[in-house]
């Protein structure tokens, strides 16, 4: 992406970004709330039209031929609204078909990721009836679906247990070592640095680093190498010093 | 800790006022100035109507109270999606104690529009039978217990019934069963009206029996105190009132166990009724809708139709103005024409204003279709179809009922043809009203009280009256066939089938690809008018 800018009104939410992400790299996005990752992703995906900019996928460029550029692509948004009055397998079969595979590809595709995700025996509730980490595997589900070359997963591990979050990983792994991408953004410092081979830390609507996670962290751990970059303060004792004396 | 819970109370209409839009404002400020009305229309005819009419004053008073009684217990299980006040497992991590809770909650129940407009309505009955002597007391004592009955009574229901209550079933339960309540209740209203007119002095004794039965109830108990008082026979009314407070006393028991049940125990995992996935397309269709993106569309809209509360409601709401269309054929003299089929295109046409914004159910959730770079053509040729799908059968059974009562069999093949060239040509306007004046549908399905296209009200409203005027002039040249076939030259009867399928499909088609060629250029901006937070 090149000069990638988006205002709301007054306020600037990306501030012109420049980033190359290779193919076949495991890229974790990372940054405070507000720092413009939802944004970013957002133009990146065709989902919200950049103020300025340029976005290429495979050499396509997204905002010029959305559809061609959308046929390589999987998303899992932050902000999870989906089609909840359908059930989970109804939903997988929606989405193949908006996409236009075949319906028996979808059926058996949808099937297996049902199953691989821990969602077999949810398959006929309504989504509306999910938890928070079931709408996010079914989402995850939906965007593998067509087995996209580029996957784009906004905080996909968020309320997710363990178990399904160790299958998710060795899944985005043997994705990725497989030739397709994975950008993904995350709080979670520990996951970006033990999962992504590259980082990019967004700060303001700013990348303010970005290259191998081993060169961005120098030596620290990559949350060491956060906190120093976006110069977030300390909570000291001093402060909410009373938390130590018990209310009874 | 009573005052806390007041002044909670409090902050929470003030700052539902202050969240509020001006819409949301108009519409709190309207129901306000119904209920003050209500409330001095109640207090005046507790206050007059016992003194005009003796006879009938403990009927009135005992209807009242139980109608209060029942509407107090109703109202409240109708607004607990939205009242955030009303649902007590909210307190659960406060380090509360049920009496204190029981006394605080009554207390801050008492604060509010409701409980001013009862108690207003509730003070005309003591100037209705007040007489000077010591039964005041006991009647002001009957009012403020009727008072305590409505208020422990609800919230004890409330909280009694608050698992179920926070269901999505139950909701979704809740909303279809208000609409439909809501059209019966003026039903009865009318019908209730026209009888009070007719209604004589024997009329009355013949209803004095049931009046008997309903005073043994509390309301029906405090109402009877009440008039014993007025009239001077102090013992029975003081018995009658400690009968009415020891109800209000075994009602705060029932809500004090309540709340301790939903305060210290888990609450039950939802039953998930999975069963086995049933297909995304409706069994009856499988063979009939395309296996592509255009029938994965109409299925999804002809799901949704079928399980959304809202688009219930409105299904329910076709069908039962369709169902009075009939009968108000059927009774009214001198309507039994033939012709009168022709008269279910009135709700073919009136269905298809649904289809003016396609894509607010769709709501946020439209990234879907945008990250899938969907085909706007066969996206919303899909929403069409299901349109046209459901449009042609309520059209059919209409057509066929009115054939039935009229005899105007001859009138179903010119109804069903007409009925298709209304259902295309409208879809045709409404493909391109749906995509460029789309607005988001309440995200809360289940909240009675959301507003529609929040905040921008009056646009929706004149763009929909645009709508439906280019609409009605769209159809002009078909009713002035149909006219004419009526009138002077019956082979227009049969001119016009095959040219309102012609007309409607060109119309159609036309706005198809109007709607379609924006909406490739647009979907990012579609999909941010509805879902307007993701763009703020």
């Amino acid at each position: 992406m090149r000069g990638l800018r988006k205002a709301f009104g007054s306020k600037l939410a990306v501030g012109g970004i420049d980033l190359d992400i290779p193919h076949g790299c495991f890229f974790g996005l990372v940054g405070p709330n507000g720092a413009g990752k939802t944004t970013t992703l957002g133009m990146v995906t065709g989902l919200l039209r950049p103020d300025a900019g340029l976005v290429l996928i495979d050499g396509i460029e997204v905002w010029r031929d959305p559809v061609a550029a959308k046929r390589r692509i999987g998303v899992l948004p932050e902000d999870l609204r989906l089609f909840d009055r359908l059930t989970g397998s109804e939903l997988l079969t929606y989405n193949g078909l908006l996409r236009g595979m075949p319906a028996a590809v979808v059926e058996a595709r949808a099937a297996e990721l049902l199953e691989l995700l821990g969602l077999a025996e949810a398959a006929g509730t309504l989504v509306v009836d999910y938890s928070h980490g079931m709408r996010k595997k079914i989402a995850l589900a939906a965007a593998l679906l067509h087995a996209p070359r580029v996957l784009f997963l906004d905080e996909p591990f968020e309320a997710i247990d363990p178990v399904s979050a160790r299958t998710i990983r060795r899944l985005l792994e043997r994705y990725t070592a497989g030739g397709a991408t994975v950008v993904f953004s995350s709080h979670v410092m520990e996951l970006v640095e033990r999962l992504c081979d590259r980082v990019g830390i967004m700060h303001l609507g700013q990348l303010i680093a970005e290259g191998p996670t081993d060169q961005v962290r120098a030596g620290r751990s990559l949350e060491d190498a956060f906190v120093e970059l976006v110069g977030a303060g300390h909570a000291g004792a001093e402060e909410l010093g009373w938390l130590g004396t018990w209310s009874a | 800790m009573a005052g806390y819970l007041v002044g909670l109370r409090l902050a929470l209409l003030r700052n539902g006022l202050r969240r509020s839009n001006w819409a949301q404002k108009v519409a709190l400020a309207l129901g306000a100035m119904a209920g003050l009305p209500l409330a001095f229309g109640g207090f005046l005819l507790l206050a007059l109507v016992p003194r005009a009419e003796p006879r009938a004053g403990l009927l009135l008073v005992e209807a009242t109270f139980l109608l209060l009684f029942c509407g107090w217990g109703l109202f409240p299980l109708l607004s607990f999606a939205g009242d955030a006040s009303l649902d007590p497992s909210r307190l659960a991590l406060l380090p509360l104690r049920p009496g204190e809770l029981v006394a605080g909650l009554s207390l801050a129940a008492c604060v509010g529009v409701a409980p001013l407009c009862t108690l207003v309505a509730l003070a005309g009955a003591v100037v209705g039978f007040a007489t000077l002597g010591p039964g005041v007391v006991l009647m002001v004592a009957a009012v403020l217990v009727q008072f305590a009955l409505c208020i422990v009574g609800s919230r004890a229901l409330l909280c009694a019934l608050s698992r179920q209550l926070r269901s999505r079933r139950a909701r979704d339960l809740v909303i279809v069963l208000v609409s439909v309540t809501a059209v019966g209740f003026n039903l009865v209203l009318q019908v209730g009206a026209r009888l009070a007119q007719r209604l004589e002095r024997a009329d009355l004794e013949a209803l004095r029996p049931a009046a008997r039965a309903l005073g043994w109830l509390p309301p029906g108990l405090a109402a009877r105190a009440l008039v014993d008082a007025g009239q001077g026979r102090l013992a029975a009314a003081t018995a009658e009132l400690a009968g009415a407070a020891l109800a209000v006393v075994a009602l705060g028991w029932w809500w004090w166990r309540s709340l301790e049940r939903v305060l210290t125990t888990a609450e039950p995992a939802a039953r998930k009724r999975g069963g086995q996935p049933a297909g995304l397309f409706p069994r009856p269709l499988r063979r009939l809708l395309p296996a592509d993106q255009r029938g994965a569309v109409a299925a999804k809209e002809l799901r949704y139709l079928a399980r959304h509360p809202r688009l219930r409601v409105a299904w329910v709401m076709s069908c039962l103005l369709g169902l009075g269309l009939v009968v108000f054929v059927a009774v009214t003299d001198g309507l039994q024409h033939p012709w009168m089929v022709l008269a279910s295109l009135a709700m073919t046409f009136l269905a298809s204003q649904n289809s003016l914004n396609q894509f607010g159910f769709d709501g946020a959730a439209y990234w879907t279709q945008v990250a899938a770079g969907a085909d706007p053509r066969g996206d919303l040729t899909g929403r069409n179809l299901a349109s046209l799908l459901t449009g042609m059968v309520t059209t059919t059974v209409l057509a066929l009922v009115l054939a039935a009562v009229t005899g105007g069999w001859l009138f179903v093949p010119v109804t069903l043809c007409l009925g298709l060239g209304v259902l295309a040509l409208s879809l045709g306007v409404a493909d391109v009203v749906s995509v460029r004046f789309a607005y988001p549908l309440p995200e809360d399905a289940s909240n009675l009280w959301a507003v529609q296209g929040t905040g921008q009200g009056c646009l929706v409203g004149v763009v929909q009256m645009v709508a439906f005027g280019v609409q009605s002039l769209l159809l002009a040249p078909l009713a002035a066939l149909v006219v004419a076939g009526l009138v002077a030259w019956p082979p227009a009867l049969v001119l016009v089938c095959p040219l309102a399928i012609v007309y409607g499909g060109w119309l159609w088609r036309v706005g198809l690809g109007l709607g379609a060629a924006w909406l490739e250029a647009h979907q990012p901006e579609l999909l941010a008018a509805l879902s307007p937070r993701r763009a703020a």
